[in-house]
């Protein structure tokens, strides 16, 4: 949306409404409702936002281990001394950590790529953090690489690349399990899915 | 009478981007109405009835609903998943390249159920053999013969005398083949050897199974690699950016371990 689109409004709105248009899932009319949510907003709680996007700017890097986003490298996790160490999860985003954190099933340490091989969007191993993980690997510590990429065509992928270039013959490789969601229907479930439910069937 | 609400199709899932909270938007190429953009609304949830049916690479049976802005995707169910085919990292990216290619070439709005056709059977042959080079240049030579855009390969596009069995020059930018007493003024220019001109005219003339089993050694491969694909990129007017980890597979050092 060019500042046109909106004319009568003030410039600082137009250009707010621009900024917040940018963001993904935000059209112009929801950039327009969030500018004037924001302009109503009492003073403490409009600066606080936008302290939050200042400082998440400045003081967020890279894990040097995990490759996290994180406030100091290395990051909580990483240096957490009662974490297991002999096994790493590999994961595609930031968010995967925190989901798999919520389960509290997994004492071990991630990696996180910051994607998923996808040649026809031009993301290439190249544009993903494989280097810092195939360099983690060489640790002899480590006994078991969890790839839990997303069982999607391209999150398979790259499960496969990984597997492929990692240069260790010791080393335990393996992915989550497949199967059917909670809540579910076995009706609805795909081919594929439902075959690899059923061949990782367990007794009751 | 107003046209009807809903209706079904059957297409070949090329690709999706998430939409929102938890919708995504697919890219598919359907057999009767060409590429279409519709939106599966909370697909990305775990507990999707879409979930796990609108992968690329997969044939699938659809009910859609007219949107306002775009057609929204209300059932869906796999007819062929070419699961052996997704558990090969190398046949996965020769489906990536067919499916960007499907994309850039199939248009909205205009069926081509020729195209569609063609994409499942080679679908089917790199599952059958993922090593193979063969069905990528079968479905580039075709994807040319069913968006007209075959090249000529009998005459000399320029002076249009009958081309002898002999070494000649190819050139996407005129059209197909020249003849040695031609010399446009063209930067697209190149030599095309007697074998590669046999090659291509049996492409023309064969079924996809008859022509993946020809025995190409390795310098003719590369030749009928390199003009195919450059042919296929001019046309689409821009490079195919599937095209270069195809080729890093295919030209990669694996560690030890994996050998």
């Amino acid at each position: 949306m060019t500042q046109e689109n909106i004319s009568g409004a003030s410039p600082s709105l137009a250009r707010l409404v621009q900024e917040l248009n940018r963001l993904p899932g935000i059209g112009p009319k929801s950039a327009q409702r969030l500018a004037y949510y924001i302009i109503r907003l009492p003073d403490d709680e409009a600066y606080a936002l936008a302290d939050a996007v200042t400082s998440v700017k400045q003081n967020i890097v890279f894990c040097e281990e995990c490759q996290n986003l994180t406030d100091a490298s290395p990051c909580q996790i990483c240096s957490d001394p009662r974490r297991d160490q002999t096994i790493i999860c590999v994961v595609e985003d930031p968010l995967d950590v925190l989901a798999m954190e919520r389960t509290r099933s997994f004492r071990g340490l991630y990696h996180v790529l910051h994607g998923v091989i996808s040649p026809i969007n031009g993301i290439g191993p190249d544009q993903l953090k494989l280097k810092e993980l195939f360099s983690r690997l060489a640790r002899p510590e480590l006994v078991e690489m969890v790839v839990a990429t997303n069982p999607t065509l391209e999150g398979e992928a790259t499960a496969m690349y990984i597997r492929r270039h990692q240069g260790r013959g010791d080393l335990k490789i393996t992915h989550l399990a497949r199967g059917l969601p909670v809540g579910g229907s076995l009706e609805y479930t795909d081919e594929t899915t439902l075959s690899r439910a059923f061949q990782g069937r367990q007794e009751i | 009478m107003a046209p009807p609400r809903t209706y079904r199709c059957e297409a070949i899932i090329l690709g999706y981007t998430p939409l929102g909270e938890a919708d995504l938007l697919v890219t598919m190429f359907t057999r009767d109405q060409g590429k279409v953009r519709a939106v599966a609304k909370g697909a990305r949830r775990s507990t999707s009835r879409l979930v796990g049916h609108l992968e690329p690479l997969t044939v699938v049976k659809m009910s859609m609903a007219h949107g306002r802005s775009m057609d929204i995707i209300s059932q869906a169910e796999v007819v062929q998943g070419f699961s052996e085919l997704k558990e090969d990292l190398t046949a996965i990216a020769k489906g990536q390249y067919l499916a960007e290619l499907v994309d850039g070439f199939g248009a909205e709005d205009s069926p081509n159920p020729s195209l569609y056709q063609l994409m499942v059977d080679t679908l089917r042959a790199v599952e059958g053999d993922p090593a193979s080079d063969l069905p990528l240049r079968f479905f580039e030579f075709h994807l040319l013969l069913v968006s007209g855009l075959m090249p000529e390969l009998y005459h000399c596009v320029e002076c249009r005398v009958e081309l002898e069995p002999d070494a000649h020059r190819f050139s996407p930018n005129v059209g197909g083949t020249l003849c040695l007493d031609c010399h446009p003024d063209d930067a697209h220019l190149r030599p095309l050897s007697l074998r590669a001109l046999k090659v291509l005219r049996l492409l023309d003339r064969s079924e996809i199974s008859e022509a993946c089993k020809l025995s190409v050694d390795d310098s003719l491969a590369s030749e009928l690699k390199s003009l195919l694909s450059t042919t296929v990129s001019y046309w689409l007017g821009k490079e195919i950016r599937s095209n270069s980890f195809l080729e890093r597979l295919n030209s990669e050092t694996l560690p030890e371990v994996y050998i």
